[in-house]
């Protein structure tokens, strides 16, 4: 391959148009040595946001043919193997609005942030004189949130906020109230976890994984929407229909093995929602065979044992 | 070939037809399946939510039965696939944390070893069995079928678990449809989100992902979308309905189990692959194909 196209999204404050560039290939290049090449060589006018060029500083991400990476990182030869092509298609970050070419408008997210309290909040009564001293294993569990640098690439994809934006946190919001919330040195746990529950949609992730995939620097918000579910519960917020269908599954397992498809929707809804929402849906069901009210799953082989696991499991966390 | 076979919870239930097509292809293809004896449910990324320690434990029972065996494991569903191979990751990386576990199922029984892979149909078919192994028992090639070819999250995300291709652009699926003789359509959705997993926290706006993966295989011109994923095909399938309520397009797209699309190819009858078990009717596909 001796050249290759990037198909850029433009954007002038009006008008949006793809415009393409072709420029000579050279090897061991990243996604951002291109676009600075088009800028100096074709079109000053081009509008793209960097700064570190070491995945540092999050400036750089962009939507390479349709998935978020950071364009410093990101490597051209790579690219070009996976999607076996010689064109490359750039667009602005998804889920942000755009303010000129490949530059997205922060602010918006940045103040949504605030809800969490993304900062320590000390207890009043430690003594300051001692500092806030960390074991390694309480450091150990904020290490991959910490890790983020807001570039963004969490959100392009994500499947529930690309469908309900205003009710569900950008990923890296989740991670920063993780952090906080389980940060040995914060005072106020609750303070940086109940916005997440009460706005953030916490329990509206559907665990697609894009955030996961698309985080160039390996966190994974994912696992932090998790934590702080459990610690929600924790916290005594168990009455909602997430902690109620994540329970359905915990209370099946111990007494069959299995899930019973029958109660679920009991479990997770309660009776009157069930019966006024769900019907429609269990009739359509049962027509076709795929709903059984006889079937009651008999516990598995060896269930002892599996029960045997869950009280184990909880003497370990208790000690 | 044989394998530890792990169907999953979804199997005994809602997606039986996912059970038996299962059973007969791997019959017609000589691929052994031994059901593991006690498996329980892999927690369906539900259960790590409550206690992530007990997931783990739970899903190193289950691997523990394959090693057993002496077997690898085999899924036919992506989030089984996901829990499993996390599970397995998790214990494998960590030295520590293998041990805390073992201590825990060796009171009960179980060792883990490490020993069996964890592995998932479609895998198996294009890594071990081959296609060109799989072409040669094609009885009835599935000729003028338009195939909107949809994955599901967790066969490829996330890649660092799952890995088997590279997630931004796989081809597995694709090229097992194209063995068959069908043809894929391109088709935007064909890598995102079904949605099952919050379809009771996020009703609403799981019936429109839904709604508009559907939408998105009908208006590429496929006949058909196929999934290596039972959850998918629930959720793509038994929802369809609601989902049309917030739609002005008609949805309407027949929804295939992955098995369900190979039984057919190799002449296996629409009865023995539950075809009439579907919500959505699945006889335009079979009129295309049973000419
Ligand atoms: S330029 Fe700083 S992260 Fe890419």
């Amino acid at each position: 391959m001796d050249k290759i196209t990037y198909r850029i999204k433009r954007f002038d404050g009006t008008r949006e148009w793809f415009q393409e560039y072709t420029f000579p290939y050279e090897k061991n290049k990243t996604v951002l040595w291109g676009l600075i090449k088009i800028r100096d060589e074709q079109d000053p006018t081009l509008n793209f946001t960097s700064a570190c060029r070491s995945a540092i500083c999050g400036s750089c991400g962009v939507r390479v043919n349709g998935n978020a990476a950071l364009a410093c990182k990101t490597s051209l030869d790579e690219l070009l193997e996976i999607y076996q092509t010689s064109t490359l298609t750039i667009e602005p970050l998804s889920n942000y609005r755009v303010i000129r070419d490949l530059v997205v408008d922060w602010e918006p997210k940045l103040e949504r942030m605030k809800e969490v309290k993304p900062w320590l909040i000390a207890s009043e009564e430690k003594d300051l004189s001692l500092g806030f001293i960390q074991s390694e294993e309480e450091f150990h569990k904020i290490s991959n949130p910490t890790d983020c640098i807001l570039c963004g690439c969490c959100v392009s994809e994500c499947t529930q906020h690309s469908t309900n934006s205003q009710g569900f946190y950008e990923p890296f919001i989740f991670t920063k109230s993780y952090r906080f919330t389980i940060d040995s040195r914060d005072n106020a746990p609750s303070q940086h976890l109940t916005p997440s529950l009460e706005k953030g949609g916490l329990w509206k992730c559907v665990r697609c994984m894009q955030c996961v995939t698309k985080c160039p620097k390996g966190v994974r918000p994912a696992d932090h929407i998790s934590g702080l579910r459990k610690e929600s519960m924790g916290l005594g917020h168990q009455q909602n229909k997430g902690a109620r269908h994540a329970y359905a599954f915990y209370d099946d397992i111990r007494k069959t093995g299995r899930l019973n498809e029958m109660t679920l929707p009991l479990k997770t809804e309660g009776l009157t929602k069930t019966l006024s929402r769900r019907i429609p849906l269990a009739l359509r069901l049962l027509r076709k065979g795929k709903l059984n009210p006889l079937h009651f799953p008999r516990p598995v082989q060896g269930i002892e044992g599996v029960r045997k696991i869950y009280r184990l499991v909880q003497k370990e966390e208790r000690s | 070939m044989k394998y530890a076979f792990f169907p999953g919870c979804t199997l005994e239930g809602a997606a039986k037809e996912a059970l038996t097509s299962t059973q007969k292809i791997a019959e017609a293809l000589g691929i052994e399946l031994v059901e593991l004896e006690g498996w329980t449910c892999c927690g369906a990324s539900h259960v790590q939510d409550i206690d992530d320690l007990l997931a783990l434990s739970l899903n190193a029972r289950n691997i523990a039965l394959a090693e057993k065996l002496n077997l690898p494991l085999l899924t036919v569903c992506n989030t089984c696939t996901l829990m499993l191979r996390s599970a397995k990751q998790q214990l494998d990386q960590t030295p520590e944390l293998k041990d805390k576990v073992n201590t825990i199922l060796g009171q009960s029984g179980y060792t883990y070893s490490g020993s069996s892979e964890v592995t998932h149909l479609l895998w198996v078919l294009l890594k071990n069995y081959g296609l060109d192994n799989l072409k040669k028992k094609i009885k009835r090639p599935l000729t003028g079928l338009k195939v909107a070819s949809f994955y599901g999250c967790h066969i490829l995300r996330p890649p660092d678990i799952m890995g088997f291709e590279n997630s931004l652009n796989p081809q597995s699926l694709e090229k097992l449809v194209e063995a068959l003789g069908a043809e894929n359509v391109a088709f935007e959705k064909r890598l995102d989100c079904c949605g099952f997993h919050a379809v009771f926290p996020a009703e609403q706006e799981v019936l429109k992902i839904t709604g508009l993966d559907c939408l998105s295989a009908r208006e590429a011109g496929a006949h058909c979308m196929v999934t290596p994923c039972p959850l998918c095909q629930m959720q793509l399938d038994m929802y369809q309905p609601d989902s049309q309520k917030q739609f002005k397009e008609t949805l309407t797209i027949p929804v295939l189990h992955l098995s369900q699309l190979i039984g057919l190819a190799l002449g296996l009858s629409p009865q023995d692959l539950g075809l009439g078990r579907h919500i959505v009717d699945t006889h335009p596909v079979l009129e295309k194909i049973l000419k």
